[in-house]
């Protein structure tokens, strides 16, 4: 079953001379549970295109639907109501908000839709984080790698269809980076999610079930793992 | 965390300094503007209380009254107090003095400015209060409770007991006639054209609306122009405007402020936080929860700095009035100096702070809902989005070396920041041009100050016969040990002598005088030829200043100087060309009405009186030129005034002997005029200077010590609220300076950090942060000045409907302002520098922007 589908998506900054065309009639599908990695070089299109699937920015061309709903149809508000609901993202800098504690940075997505957390849920997810000794620390006080657990943590509160990763392991050393991999492996599997991530790491790639190849905004190529995949 | 919104509160307190210097911003402005208000409705009250007691406190009245007016006012339903006064013949005394008996009924004692020193006001028509100067001329010199035997009202002899006595008046003591109360006889009031009548109308009443109804009643209807003025309620209504909007315009200004200072607290205090805001909006946020987010904190903020600024406002001022009187004006016993609480100031400085928190929450919470959650989720560094623009014209700061580039790209990165830095700066210094200016001005209308003011005691002697039948030379009248006899005594400040004075024509070429004076004002100075020239016929006042008097004139020289071996020699004389005229519009303007300069010669018409005689002239040089009187009152109203020696009017007086006959008149002292220090007890001097009027035949005393030490008193306090005035604003302002100026430091203390790690030294980053500071200050002077000027020449025009004066730019508070607002700015960024310096180079790199 298709989560999501983006159909002809285009991207250009500036006017006239000036244009960058980050993204030209990218055109693919994403099933449910699918483990889908991203590559490219710098400057091919890869965030720009997690940051359309998120409902971040707006195209210039093209659609992304989710779920069957038309992201970009929604009003302003709609898609912030969305975002929360659906889609959980995990960046490369964390960006967990410096003044909550783990917990709290963990809850803040259903907060912010007026919802109590279920407390077996969240103390489930910490536990699984391996967050239960901090989990009343804040960002600060947290190594890189708990950080970006935290911010896998924040990403699954809202158990969303979909998860955004934008190279979350950019920033941490190997044996972490394989632990917030696996995390997130789990969540497909677990949560039965899907897993969209960006990466420059080719090892990383190799564990995708799909692999989706940017080069200079076009999509270049669309590779299904041997033995994976639905 | 039990919803998203408690994330306001884990802000505010996780981000303490920076909420700290918010809540400062705020609890400042709220204490500026209670604080303000408090003290311009104390001055008003002061004011409104000064006038009644000088003017009265009634609020017109009519002086040719009718039976008729009488009843349809005592029924009208708008008046509130009616009083009945009426004054006497004067009668004489034996000794060459009157005595007027006023009757007055109980309304009338109220509203009546009566100045009671000891005893009580008359409750029955056989009680009578008098002057305390007169009382021991009376028939019989009866003391308090004493009886004497007067001519009533009516005409008939009739006996009083003295239950009051009153302040000595100035005027009465010259004249020579004392006014004396008495209760009026309700079986006995006649109601006429000698009568007059005292109105206050019921509180609530808009008295200017009911003026014209009450004059239709009748016309001798006069108001007490001076407490409606004050009170607002003027019959001119030009005068209410002007008031209005002098005031409005102040409120405005504080209220400005206020906006501008708890905006610029809020404003940096969200900017840095865009990226925070954008975080939240890639998890989902709404705009409208990120701006609840933001209103949130700043309920929190204003629910604490309100309160708080208010309290500060209130105790601060009082500490300040505290001191003020028991430092620099303990000498002086100050009972009436209170600070009056009134409760719509608190409503509104109350009010005001919450709007503005909210006003300047509102722009930086709409900015951070609509951030941008790409640039959020970019992440690193450029949170908010500068846009560095690049000079077309190079800054001078450029001049400063490499840190001075720095600082001045740093300066132009961001639009915003530099607008509101140097908006704060500005309106600081305007505020404090504007306060300095208008206050000035306020002193100068409300206050006659000059050396007269301490004059308390005045002695004159005129040449009359001892016992043995030697009457003294005009020359021996006031010997010079009498004088340093006197100027020895305990609280005396100084003697000046009293001399004649006289008046002549000058005449005054066209080119030397001003032709303003012939437009706008219905003066017309006689043309005269002379020796075949043409000249303006001014009547010129010419008088002597002993030496103490020359140095009390240096304190108001304009030009030249006042020395007096100078003006003793070769007919050296000063001159005050400044006078004060009614206009064609019926306003009175202070203005020059001539155009002399030191070193310009006066030809002084020394024998116009003699009509045939052929003219002589003789020529006075200007050594000096005075902005105002030293002593009598301040301005003449068409006259020029000349102050020579005693010498060089000894000259003058001999060339007008055929006007001024010798044996009247002479250049010698005549009598003396006697200064006292503030708070000197005047009481001692009044008895020595009993003795020695007693032991010197010929002498009068006159004794207006309580007069003058309310007078002075007023002035002082007057002096005091001023100087309050500017000190809370002074206070207000550089704080604000200071609070813009650390916050914009502190906020920016990764990027230092980051300068340091590229191998700036401390001292470079000091010389970039201090050129930054002057840079501010330097642009924020030069848009206060201007704008201050301007409004200053705004106000200017506004008080000139109320009393003309002409615009003088206000120099002094303009450099005042701008050096504090440098200094304050440099001493500001000193101490955040300094904690950097101290600071961990990576601690201050790790820190989450």
């Amino acid at each position: 079953m298709n989560v999501i589908s983006v159909d002809g998506l285009s991207k250009s900054y500036g006017k006239g001379t000036t244009q960058v065309n980050a993204l030209q009639d990218v055109s693919f599908q994403v099933n449910q549970g699918e483990f889908v990695a991203v590559v490219g070089a710098s400057g091919s299109g890869k965030s720009t295109l997690l940051h359309l699937l998120g409902g971040l920015d707006k195209p210039s061309g093209g659609y992304v639907h989710i779920d069957g709903e038309n992201l970009y149809a929604f009003k302003e508000k709609e898609r912030a109501v969305f975002r929360r609901r659906k889609i959980g993202f995990i960046f490369q800098s964390y960006n967990l908000i410096p003044v909550l504690n783990v917990e709290e940075n963990i809850q803040l997505p259903l907060l912010l839709d007026h919802r109590q957390p279920d407390k077996a849920y969240i103390n489930d997810l910490i536990r699984t984080l391996g967050l239960h000794e901090r989990r009343k620390h804040l960002p600060s006080e947290l190594s890189g790698g708990q950080q970006q657990r935290v911010a896998i943590g924040r990403a699954l509160a809202y158990r969303p269809a979909i998860i955004l990763a934008d190279e979350p392991t950019g920033n941490l050393d190997s044996a972490n980076g394989r632990e917030v991999i696996e995390l997130l492996k789990l969540s497909v599997r677990q949560y039965h999610q899907t897993v969209i991530i960006i990466t420059h790491d080719m090892n990383i790639a190799a564990e995708a079930d799909r692999v989706l190849h940017l080069q200079d905004g076009r999509l270049q190529s669309d590779t299904r793992s041997l033995g994976r995949g639905v | 965390m039990r919803s998203y919104g408690a994330m306001a509160g884990k802000y505010l307190k996780q981000q303490r300094k920076r909420t700290i210097l918010t809540i400062v911003g705020i609890v400042l402005s709220v204490a500026l503007i209670s604080a303000l208000g408090t003290m311009g409705q104390t001055l008003k009250d002061n004011l409104i209380q000064n006038t009644k007691y000088q003017d009265g406190a009634f609020y017109f009245g009519y002086d040719e009254p009718t039976p008729e007016l009488y009843d349809s006012l005592r029924k009208h339903v708008l008046v509130d107090q009616l009083g009945y006064y009426r004054a006497g013949e004067p009668r004489p005394l034996d000794n060459s003095v009157d005595v007027t008996i006023a009757e007055a009924d109980g309304d009338a004692l109220q509203l009546f400015p009566i100045h009671l020193y000891k005893g009580r006001l008359p409750a029955a028509p056989d009680e009578l209060a008098v002057e305390q100067w007169i009382l021991e001329r009376l028939p019989g010199s009866p003391g308090l409770n004493g009886s004497t035997q007067l001519t009533g009202p009516g005409g008939e002899p009739r006996d009083y007991r003295i239950v009051g006595i009153l302040n000595n008046d100035k005027i009465s003591q010259v004249n020579g006639d004392s006014l004396a109360f008495t209760l009026a006889d309700p079986a006995n009031m006649r109601i006429d054209a000698e009568a007059i009548l005292l109105l206050t109308l019921k509180s609530g009443v808009d008295i200017s609306d009911q003026i014209d109804d009450f004059t239709k009643l009748n016309s001798s209807l006069f108001t007490n122009n001076t407490l409606l003025a004050y009170m607002g309620e003027s019959g001119d209504d030009n005068l209410n405007t002007a008031l209005a909007v002098i005031f409005g315009t102040l409120i405005g200004l504080v209220v400005l402020s206020t906006v501008a200072v708890i905006y610029n607290a809020f404003h940096i205090a969200v900017l840095e936080r865009v990226r925070q805001f954008g975080l939240l909006r890639t998890l989902g946020a709404t705009p409208a929860q990120i701006r609840n987010l933001v209103l949130r904190e700043a309920t929190v903020l204003s629910t604490i700095g309100v309160p708080v600024g208010l309290l500060v406002g209130w105790f601060g001022l009082w500490c300040a009035l505290w001191l003020m009187t028991q430092v620099g004006l303990k000498i002086l016993m100050m009972e009436t100096f209170e600070l009056t609480f009134h409760w719509w100031i608190f409503a509104g400085s109350f009010a005001i702070g919450y709007v503005s928190v909210y006003l300047a929450a509102w722009l930086p919470a709409r900015k951070a809902s609509s951030v941008s959650p790409v640039d959020a989720a970019k992440g690193a560094g450029g949170i908010v989005r500068e846009t560095y623009r690049r000079a077309r014209i190079p800054s001078l700061l450029s001049l400063a070396g490499v840190e001075g580039r720095m600082a001045s790209n740093n300066i132009r990165r961001n639009r915003t920041k530099f607008r509101i830095t140097t908006f704060s700066i500005v309106i600081s210094i305007m505020l404090f041009i504007v306060f300095h200016y208008f206050t000035q001005q306020m002193l100068t209308m409300t206050t006659t100050t000059n050396e007269a003011d301490r004059i308390a005691f005045g002695l004159t002697r005129a040449a009359v016969a001892d016992e043995s039948g030697n009457a003294p030379a005009p020359g021996e009248l006031i010997p010079d040990e009498l004088v340093e006899e006197i100027g020895a005594l305990p609280g005396v400040e100084n003697v000046y002598g009293v001399y004649p004075s006289i008046t002549f024509p000058s005449l005054v070429p066209e080119t030397k005088l001003n032709g303003d004076i012939r437009t706008d004002t219905s003066v017309n100075y006689e043309k005269t030829n002379v020796g075949g020239v043409e000249n303006n016929q001014v009547w010129t006042r010419i008088v002597i200043y002993d030496e103490a008097g020359l140095q009390q004139a240096a304190k108001y020289l304009h030009s030249g100087t006042t020395d007096p071996g100078k003006l003793a020699e070769a007919d050296n004389v000063l001159l005050i060309q400044t006078i004060k005229p009614v206009l064609n519009n019926g306003k009175r303007k202070i203005m020059d009405l001539a155009r002399y300069k030191v070193g310009d010669k006066i030809s002084v018409w020394t024998n116009s009186g003699t009509p045939g005689e052929e003219p002589n002239i003789r020529e006075v040089t200007v050594a000096g030129i005075l902005t105002e009187s030293p002593f009598d009152s301040p301005y003449q109203g068409s006259m020029l005034t000349i102050i020579s020696a005693q010498t060089t009017f000894a000259k003058l007086l001999d060339e007008a002997a055929g006007e001024y006959p010798p044996s009247e008149y002479n250049a010698e002292r005549r009598g003396l005029e006697i200064a006292l220090q503030d708070g000197a007890d005047a009481e001692p001097i009044r008895t020595k200077l009993q003795d020695i009027a007693r032991s010197h035949p010929g002498s009068s005393l006159n004794d207006y010590a309580e007069h003058q030490k309310e007078t002075r008193n007023f002035n002082l306090q007057m002096r005091i609220f001023v100087y309050g005035f500017l000190v809370v604003i002074g206070v207000i302002g550089s704080l604000n300076i200071v609070n813009t100026v650390q916050t914009n430091l502190l906020l920016r203390r990764r990027e230092i950090g980051l300068l340091q790690a590229v191998g700036m030294t401390m001292g470079q980053i000091r010389k970039m942060a201090t050129s930054e500071g002057v840079w501010f200050g330097v642009i924020g002077s030069f848009w206060g000045i201007l704008l201050g000027v301007l409004m200053s020449s705004f106000l200017h025009k506004q008080l000139n409907n109320v009393q003309g004066f002409p615009f003088q730019f206000p120099w002094g508070a303009s450099l005042i302002a701008c050096a504090a607002a440098l200094i304050v700015g440099l001493i500001s960024v000193q101490g955040p520098l300094r904690k950097m310096e101290k600071a961990n180079l990576l601690e201050e790199l790790r820190e989450e922007a």
